[in-house]
């Protein structure tokens, strides 16, 4: 740098010299206070007492670092002690480097102390939580426990309740078995009673049947004797040609006529018979009344004469009253001259009625 | 005259360093031709040896290339004969080489809190999105 300053213009060759007496100066000066006794200001001291002070005021310096703070004082101290005594300034300088860096030192280890009671003071956090979590987990599984417990004790009366309500049911059933037992019973009953309807039924058929040959073999015997049937019940009309005219003598051919009508009372002794004469106008009429009941009389007694039981048959005459045809002409008279046989209608005639 | 001593770890040549200080100390004096500074260079070697590590040169490489700087040119000092600088610049080498150290251990703690600060908030976040049960 001082070689530059030589060689420049001669106008400034006179700058330069004064310069170089200047710097000449300075390095004499420089040369002196090395071992010089009068203290001076110096600003490295001055800067490492600014740090001091200020690193003194942080509490946390103070507090977490307080062997490093011992040191960067005593280091301090020395640098002060160094100025007071006049020490070179090389030294004076030296030494407050080393408090400045003391200085740094204690408020890095401060740090890294406090960055490390963070850390302690996290890990404690998370363990805090961790253990607040398996309280809380604990707890819960305890609460579920008791609601799990609950739920069984729920489910066993439940149970309980469905085991009465199955026994309630079985009862049920077997009495629904008993009833359809008894329903069984019953429809057998009802099947042995329908069997003998049945059969009764059958019965009743063959009755009817049989009652139904007996009303056809009726008819035959009432178509055999002439009879018809009437409302007054079966009617047979006997003619003129049992008696001569006048007469209540029968005829002997009359008399065999009456045979078929004793056979069918034979056949049939429960029918009783009413045994009516009648005649024509001609004579008077109270000689008319006498011949009809004497000839109602005679064919009773020929009746009782072969074999009829009297006590079924009567006999009546009505003389010329309830004549069935005009007496004005010989044909007319001829029909109202006669007997009738009238057999009581019986339970079971009108039956057969077609 | 101050012997770097890290207060977690005992420093094993304590005791040598402190004989050799006792020793050497009686013979300073700041004007005189002073005598080597032996111990000195020795404690700044010991210091460099111990800060000159991975981590430290990872987070505080500055502060540890001084240092490595100031012992070369203490070293250099005294061999050139120069008792005085090469004195100043081991002990100021030392203070260095442990500022180093100390600035990367608290950088390292912070990290290390802000770390373990995201983990229990994370935990918390955790816990309070999934309630118990």
């Amino acid at each position: 740098m001082t070689l530059k300053h030589i060689s420049p213009a001669p106008k400034l060759r006179v700058r330069g010299a004064l310069e170089l007496a200047a710097l000449s100066a300075l390095v004499v000066t420089v040369g002196l206070a090395a071992c010089s006794t009068v203290p001076t200001e110096n600003a490295s001291l001055q800067d490492a007492q600014r740090l001091y002070l200020k690193a003194q005021n942080e509490p946390t310096v103070t507090q977490l670092a307080v062997e490093e703070m011992r040191r960067a004082g005593d280091a301090l101290r020395a640098a002060e002690k160094a100025q007071a005594a006049g020490e070179p300034l090389a030294d004076v300088d030296h030494l407050s480097y080393v408090a400045a860096q003391r200085v740094r030192i204690a408020q890095d280890a401060a740090t890294g102390r406090q960055a490390d009671a963070v850390t302690a003071g996290a890990a404690a956090e998370r363990n805090r939580l961790r253990l607040a979590q398996r309280t809380a987990e604990a707890d819960n599984a305890t609460r579920q426990l008791g609601v799990a417990q609950q739920r069984n004790a729920t489910t066993s009366a439940a149970l309980a309740n469905a085991q009465q309500t199955n026994a309630n049911t079985s009862a049920a059933l077997a009495n629904a078995q008993q009833g359809n037992a008894d329903k069984t019973e019953q429809l057998n009953q009802a099947g042995a009673l329908l069997n003998q309807a049945a059969a009764q039924s059958a019965e009743d058929q063959a009755r009817l049947a049989q009652r139904k040959a007996q009303v056809e073999d009726l008819r035959a015997q009432i178509r055999d004797i002439n009879g018809r049937e009437t409302e007054r019940g079966i009617v047979v009309t006997l003619g003129d040609l049992l008696f001569s005219t006048g007469q209540s003598q029968l005829k002997p051919e009359g008399a065999r006529g009456l045979v078929k009508l004793a056979d069918f009372l034979k056949r049939n002794p429960t029918r009783s018979a009413a045994i009516e004469g009648y005649t024509d106008s001609v004579g008077g009429e109270a000689s008319n009344q006498a011949l009809s009941d004497r000839r109602a009389r005679a064919v009773m007694d020929a009746l009782v004469g072969m074999g009829v039981s009297g006590t079924r048959l009567s006999s009546q005459g009505f003389g010329e009253s309830r004549p069935v045809a005009s007496n004005s002409s010989a044909d007319g008279r001829r029909m109202n001259r006669r007997v009738e046989v009238v057999f009581a209608a019986q339970a079971g005639d009108l039956l057969v009625k077609p | 005259m101050q012997v770097f001593q890290h207060p977690s770890r005992p420093w094993p040549y304590t005791g040598l360093i402190l004989g050799l200080a006792a020793s050497v100390s009686l013979g300073l004096s700041a004007c005189a031709s002073a005598p080597m500074p032996v111990e000195q260079l020795a404690v700044a070697d010991a210091a460099l040896l111990r800060a000159d590590n991975p981590a430290t040169r990872e987070q505080a490489g500055i502060e540890l290339r001084m240092a490595s700087t100031k012992l070369a040119a203490a070293h250099n000092a005294a061999k050139a004969g120069d008792a005085d600088r090469a004195r100043r610049l081991a002990t100021e080498a030392t203070v260095d080489a442990e500022a180093a150290e100390v600035h990367a251990q608290s950088l390292r703690a912070e990290r290390a809190a802000r770390d373990s600060e995201e983990a229990a908030r994370v935990l918390r976040e955790e816990l309070k999105r999934k309630p118990p049960g």
